[in-house]
């Protein structure tokens, strides 16, 4: 009997702590996460951290060119976060 | 009584020696004479000065005539008159903002001085100073750079002293199990005879967080510390979203912008088909071209933020200072 509740006592902290794991991620998580899946794209050069146009965190992803193939597989939204695509053209040293 | 200009010209040739010997005076020149801050129809001999004082603090040698040689004067402040300098002139001392380069390169900027181990040196970009890792530490550095006339050794102004490498693409691997692996299989190649042979090559470099390099000036005379169009430094920073920020550049001068993203990752081209990944950079808008990389990138107040070395036709890449200050274990 001492055995199970000792065992219970170490289920519920347990669980409060899974509770925590299922937060929300960070826009900065988020866009770890997918960056290298992106920037194996075709003409994908920069993942980055922005605004969008209403001025809310997004996820901005710079293209060298027009890639409509590229741009169609990009999601608008990852997590809550949009995700905005920007030609910025091929990023050179200077 | 109202000369005419060519008799004034007379006056002012005899008597501009004699003027621009006073203190304060900069420059003499032929205008109209102004009065209670309203011009008037009266032509004059005006004198230009670095600072307006009043005559009583001035001794008659230094004191601007009311006339001369029955002309009225002017006295006018002008502040010092400097000689405009393009930023791909040679420059001693040597201020941030103007052209630099290791020998084997066309030109970058001489972005800023900085202190290591108590001696001040020039901190720019490693594919400035360094020839993207194909250089040697104490190879020459010139200013200006090659591409704008300097000359080895007329414009040697210091040697290079330290880089942090760029891992590019497609370089030899690091990674033992593959190359442990390349090894056997090589092995293998040589008894079935085969002329066959692999070698392991990085897909994905490692990340590079900076592209900087420091060169330690051969005389200590040769440095001014600030930056030109802008000053001195006044501190740093850590960049953020928004942060409105500035620059001088051997390519494109005074420029102003705006930081629009932070937290980048960015596929950067090197000539000859070379590609690096860097990340945790901050992204601006245009505000550079080729040969200002090694910027030093500013805010309002003056503080360092960044070292710019890459850009796009719509943006320009910059290396947090703070990575580059920890990579080369510098500080202002």
């Amino acid at each position: 009997m001492k055995t199970i509740v000792a065992v219970i006592l170490l289920i519920i902290p347990l669980t409060a702590l899974g509770d925590d794991l299922d937060m929300p991620s960070s826009i900065e998580e988020v866009k770890k996460q997918h960056e290298a899946r992106f920037l194996n794209m075709p003409g994908v050069v920069s993942v980055g951290l922005g605004l969008d146009p209403d001025g809310n965190q997004a996820i901005i992803v710079g293209l060298d060119g027009p890639r409509p193939e590229t741009a169609a597989k990009i999601p608008a939204v990852l997590e809550d976060f949009a995700v905005v695509i920007q030609i910025i053209g091929p990023v050179k040293a200077q | 009584m109202a000369e005419d200009l060519s008799t004034i010209r007379g006056i002012l040739s005899r008597n501009r020696d004699n003027l621009l010997k006073r203190t304060n005076v900069v420059a003499t020149g032929i205008g109209y004479k102004e009065t209670g801050g309203t011009k008037t129809a009266t032509l004059c001999v005006v004198c230009s000065v670095k600072k307006k004082v009043a005559p009583s603090l001035l001794s008659d040698r230094d004191l601007v005539p009311a006339t001369v040689d029955g002309t009225p004067t002017d006295v006018v402040e002008s502040g010092v008159i400097r000689a405009l300098q393009a930023p791909t002139d040679r420059f001693r001392p040597a201020p941030g903002g103007v052209s630099i380069g290791h020998t084997a390169i066309t030109a970058g900027t001489l972005g800023c001085w900085v202190t290591k181990t108590g001696q001040k040196v020039i901190l720019s970009n490693n594919h400035v100073l360094a020839n993207s890792n194909d250089a040697e530490i104490g190879d020459p550095i010139l200013q200006p750079g090659p591409y704008d006339g300097g000359n080895f050794p007329q414009d040697h102004i210091a040697n290079l002293e330290q880089f942090v490498p760029i891992a590019f693409e497609g370089e030899p691997s690091q990674c033992q199990f593959a190359n442990a692996v390349i090894t056997v299989f090589n092995f293998g190649c040589r008894i079935i005879n085969s002329n066959t042979r692999y070698r392991v090559i990085s897909l994905q470099a490692a990340d590079n967080l900076v592209d900087a390099a420091i060169a330690k000036p051969l005389d200590p005379a040769d440095v001014k510390d600030e930056i030109l169009n802008i000053g001195p430094i006044q501190g740093t920073v850590q960049g953020e979203l928004g942060m409105a920020v500035k620059k001088s550049g051997r390519t494109t001068g005074f420029r102003t912008g705006e930081i629009q993203q932070v937290d980048v990752t960015a596929n950067v081209q090197y000539g000859a088909g070379q590609m690096a990944l860097f990340t945790d950079q901050l992204l601006a808008g245009a505000m550079s071209q080729g040969g200002d990389s090694g910027s030093a990138v500013l805010d309002e107040n003056n503080r360092l933020t960044g070292l710019l070395f890459a850009g796009s036709d719509t943006t320009t890449i910059i290396n947090r200072i703070e990575n580059v200050f920890s990579a080369l274990g510098i500080s202002l």
